[in-house]
């Protein structure tokens, strides 16, 4: 199984590093450099800094788990997303900005791919699991509105990744699709149970 | 009797509410905006939350494990965190 995890930040980052035991080949695509304000909320180290986060997390699998993977250093587009992502069993998206999420559902649909999103509140409070065939993005209240910096709820951000782990170990071992709501209180499961 | 869950202002927090009748996203905001107000919430008593809090919050609607009702009122969720 090839599993393609679009966006490796603050959600993607920690999600696929819970994702190192799959039996299954593990890319990343980012096209974001590693920032020292970085390493408090992602899965990044010291010595990644100022490297291409995609490239970073494989060496750092490589280096620190043993883990071999791939990295794609680039933005998801129009004009490459089947060359990224058409070979792919299951699309983990984790991106922050709802136009490459759109791209990338739309691609799913019209190429019979399975996507699991994860995405997190704009305060970093509330986040959700959900495969494609359930997710609809909230409108933004304001076009461009911030993301979520800094990882004022780290341990939010930290079971929001678990979830989502869960979520994509199921589909890999049974073929379960789970959605589910992570709050500060719980993780409730919503679909797929 | 439904559980309404509130997140707001890194607070998160379960309430039972009884429904007697379905309700609509803005009435989920107005009993959720009425409740932290009046200090029924858990942990979650702010006396001057203005009527507008919640405007942009999302309704969610699930049944529960043993089918009972569940009320999300949460931040959008627009974006993965950076």
């Amino acid at each position: 199984m090839r599993i393609v995890f679009c966006g490796v930040g603050a959600i993607g980052s920690q999600a696929a590093v819970l994702c190192r035991n799959l039996a299954a080949s593990l890319v990343f695509i980012d096209f974001d450099r590693v920032e020292s304000k970085n390493l408090l909320a992602q899965a990044y180290v010291k010595p990644s800094v100022g490297k291409n986060k995609a490239e970073a997390l494989k060496l750092q699998f490589l280096n620190l788990h043993g883990v071999k993977t791939e990295s794609f250093g680039v933005r998801v587009t129009r004009d490459n997303v089947e060359a990224l992502c058409g070979s792919a069993d299951l699309l983990v998206d984790c991106f922050d900005n709802q136009d490459s999420r759109v791209l990338l559902s739309e691609f799913a649909r019209r190429a019979g791919k399975p996507l699991l999103h994860g995405a997190v509140s704009a305060d970093g409070t509330f986040g959700l699991v959900r495969w494609d065939e359930r997710f609809t993005p909230d409108a933004e209240e304001t076009v461009g509105q911030a993301t979520c910096e800094g990882g004022a709820h780290l341990p939010l951000l930290g079971l929001l990744a678990a979830t989502l782990a869960r979520s994509v170990q199921d589909f890999a071992r049974h073929g379960n699709r789970r959605d589910a709501l992570v709050n500060l209180s719980s993780v409730m499961p919503t679909s797929g149970v | 009797m439904a559980t309404l869950n509130i997140t707001y202002d890194g607070m998160s927090a379960d309430v039972p509410v009884a429904l007697e009748r379905p309700v609509t996203d803005d009435d989920v905001r107005r009993i959720a905006t009425e409740l932290v107000r009046s200090g029924g919430v858990p942990g979650m008593h702010l006396s001057g939350l203005s009527h507008e809090t919640f405007r942009y919050f999302v309704v969610d609607r699930f049944r529960g494990p043993r089918g009972e009702e569940r009320i999300y009122l949460r931040p959008k969720v627009p974006f993965g965190a950076r």
